[in-house]
């Protein structure tokens, strides 16, 4: 009877392992195997060894790009959560409006980060943009400055941008964690005389432990992936400034670097394992 | 029980089958469909397996295209075309990064028959069918033309190009005679005219770069320090001089060289308030607007502008880049444009050739060069591409400059958009302009490496 299930369980999972093998398994042992070449794209590919990965290390402008990859992710990741845990107490009160409130905040979230980026982009342009009248209509012009044509002010717009995009993402998680903690808990805390402080911290963050993990892994992944935002809204610029790692892999691969940009994105996907793995650990950690 | 043991079993299999369907081979897929953001431009718009009966039997063409510019004379054309005949059926698939998505067809062995978009990497590696036997076409061109078509390295041609195209300076006709203002041909008396507009008339950008577009910036070199290579040694010479590296020709590093000498003078005008504040950030329409609205004196661009200029009833002129070197002259690009390569490993080669016949009717090509408002280089063709004082100021422009070409030579490895990012590097302050000539030298190097 056992050995039987087994079978069924065993055949019931091939389709799932079939698509997994198919645009997971193989695309990676083939992405390997390529990124261990000098293929360009256009001619035969030469084995190489680990030629590429050597390379990655000694190029400036990709260490650059870590370096702001990393930092929009130090940036995004935490105001994401922080934000979004916010808005969720917020609306998990009650209030007039709520519904609407709720929608506004999650709306951006839909609009694809692309029309996201050209909108803010509009909205920011020196001398021409809805921020720059704004500002010159109540006579504080000289408060605007060229904010993408500058590296830090740049990356704080982009990082800003992409916090107000998935805020809402991440307060609707919060929001179905902070749903499901049972209501006597607090009541129980409050006739045992615990302040509004004590319930956050003992009772409420607690038992967000599932919500918190979910919001973190995927913010990190989210922040240390990111490209078509910073594609839209500065292209990478002004020069490689604003550059990140995904924008890198898609130049070099354009750049007849074919094989090089697939031994980067090997590269990128233990940037972003190593965060992941620590929050998951940390998270688990936490929430036993 | 086991009627949910069927059910699951069925469901598996359905999934399965499911997966695999995506396997099968469509013989037309529309173009749509493939990278998303493009046009199918033409022909049916969703063609199965089975297909209609009578269509079964034509022989399918894709035409590849990046002009946005065209599309709808060359649906036109193309639509005259499939309606001429019962054999052939050509489909025009439009992509806006068409340079890039080529790659990718090509390395995915999705190659188009005929093709708009050309590399030298894909000459040198025999991709494009050899065109130079096609000599009752060839007669119809200016020779010109067929020298701007013939591969350096090996003498033959790859592509036929059928109109011309140029590219300068263009500047508001109003304001300069306001100013009472010529345009010079050095680069000394070019700083002062800026100067004199921007004195006189403070609230006009005396020249206005659309900086935020890399390709623009990548325009500037390719114009002007590479215009200089190619106004001195002669266009074949710097193109052979770019293909084989040749330092001492080409001195991009050097103190005194091209790319320093330009660094320097971009970062003069920048620092003296002759271009706009927000050079880095300001985008082609921009440009546009603040040109015909009289915000901008100047801007540089190519012939592709002259339309959406005259839309907005502007007054304009146009002028060849001043001589920005010692021994330097001044320069205008008048290059081919709308090329066509056939795939070397099509199937259809003869079909290929024969809508290029078709395209090639004189025609044809009177109603294209008027749709894109560029010059036919077909002796033939007689065609009203723009208003006829524009037509004059252009050939004006071009007499009065030594022409260049586009450089198609570049490495493989760094193109005309990383050279633009390196420009707007340099006006983000990251370079002094010898660091600014160094790192370009380095980035060319590279770029050779990855060539070889």
């Amino acid at each position: 009877m056992t050995k039987k299930k087994i079978g069924l369980h065993t055949f019931m999972a091939f389709p799932a392992f079939f698509l997994f093998s198919v645009f997971f398994l193989y695309p990676l042992c083939k992405g390997i195997g390529m990124s261990m070449t000098d293929w360009d794209g256009i001619r035969t590919a030469k084995f190489i060894g680990i030629q590429n990965f050597i390379c990655f290390f000694s190029d400036k402008r990709a260490m650059t790009d870590i370096k702001t990859t990393v930092l929009f992710a130090l940036g995004s990741a935490p105001l994401l959560n922080i934000i979004g845990l916010g808005y969720a107490l917020l609306m998990n009160g009650k209030f007039r409006g709520k519904s609407m409130a709720r929608m506004f905040i999650y709306m951006p979230a839909i609009i694809s980060p692309l029309i996201m980026g050209y909108i803010w982009y509009l909205l920011l342009q020196p001398g021409r943009g809805f921020v720059y009248h704004a500002l010159d209509r109540i006579g504080r012009a000289e408060l605007f400055g060229n904010w993408l044509g500058n590296y830090w002010t740049a990356m704080l717009v982009l990082i800003l941008v992409n916090v107000w995009q998935y805020a809402g993402m991440t307060m609707v998680i919060y929001l179905a964690g902070l749903q499901s903690i049972p209501a006597d808990l607090y009541e129980s805390a409050q006739i045992d005389g615990a302040t509004g402080r004590q319930s956050f911290c003992y009772i409420t963050l607690p038992l967000l432990g599932p919500s918190i993990r979910i919001n973190v892994v995927t913010n990190i992944i989210g922040s240390l992936s990111v490209f078509d935002i910073v594609m839209s809204l500065t292209g990478g610029g002004p020069g490689y400034n604003t550059e990140t790692l995904s924008i890198y892999i898609m130049r070099m691969c354009y750049g007849s670097k074919t094989g090089y940009s697939t031994a980067v994105a090997i590269i990128m996907f233990f940037i972003i394992l190593v965060p992941v793995v620590i929050a998951l650990r940390l998270t688990k950690e936490k929430s036993e | 029980m086991k009627k949910q043991k069927v059910l699951a079993l069925t469901m598996g299999i359905v999934l399965a089958f499911g997966s695999l369907s995506g396997c099968g081979s469509v013989n037309s897929v529309p173009a749509t469909d493939q990278t998303g953001g493009n046009q199918q431009a033409s022909g049916p718009d969703v063609e199965t397996e089975v297909g209609k009966a009578d269509s079964s039997e034509k022989v399918k063409l894709t035409l590849f295209t990046g002009k946005i510019e065209t599309i709808d004379v060359m649906n036109e054309i193309i639509d005259d075309f499939n309606a001429s005949q019962d054999r052939i059926e050509v489909t025009q698939e439009y992509q806006k990064d068409a340079s890039n998505i080529i790659k990718i067809k090509f390395a995915s062995d999705e190659v188009p028959d005929i093709m708009t978009t050309y590399e030298q990497g894909f000459v040198d590696e025999g991709k494009y069918l050899d065109l130079s036997e096609y000599d009752e076409l060839w007669s119809r061109l200016s020779p010109s033309i067929k020298e701007a078509c013939t591969d350096i390295k090996t003498g033959n041609q790859y592509r036929i190009c059928t109109n011309m195209t140029m590219a300068g300076f263009f500047y508001n006709k109003e304001i300069f005679d306001e100013l009472g203002l010529e345009m010079p041909d050095n680069w000394d008396d070019f700083e002062v005219l800026l100067e004199t507009i921007k004195t006189e008339k403070p609230d006009v950008t005396p020249w206005f770069i659309f900086g935020s577009e890399a390709w623009h910036l990548g325009h500037l070199i390719e114009f002007i320090p590479h215009g200089y290579l190619k106004s001195t040694l002669g266009t074949v010479e710097a193109k052979r001089a770019m293909l084989d590296n040749d330092k001492e020709k080409l001195r991009f590093g050097e103190a005194d060289g091209p790319m320093a000498v330009f660094g320097q003078k971009m970062l003069d005008l920048q620092s003296k308030g002759l271009v706009n504040q927000d050079v880095l950030t300001a985008t082609s329409d921009n440009c546009v607007q603040d040109f015909v609205s009289g915000k901008a004196a100047m801007l540089s661009n190519g012939m592709w502008v002259i339309s959406s200029i005259l839309e907005a009833n502007q007054q304009m002129q146009d002028a060849p880049y001043p001589a920005y070197m010692p021994d330097s002259e001044p320069v205008v690009l008048s290059a081919e444009d709308s090329g066509y390569s056939i795939s070397a490993t099509t199937e259809h080669k003869e079909e290929a050739i024969e809508f290029l016949n078709f395209l090639f009717l004189a025609e044809n090509q009177q109603k294209y060069s008027e749709a894109a408002k560029a010059p036919s280089a077909f002796t033939d063709v007689d065609a009203k591409w723009a208003p006829d004082t524009i037509v004059a100021e252009v050939n004006s422009a071009l007499e009065k400059a030594v022409n260049i070409g586009f450089t198609n030579e570049k490495p493989a490895g760094f193109s005309g958009d990383d050279a633009g990012r390196m420009v707007q590097e340099l006006l983000a302050g990251q370079y002094t302009a010898e660091e600014f000539a160094k790192a370009y030298e380095k980035s060319w190097d590279d770029g050779m490496v990855v060539s070889e």
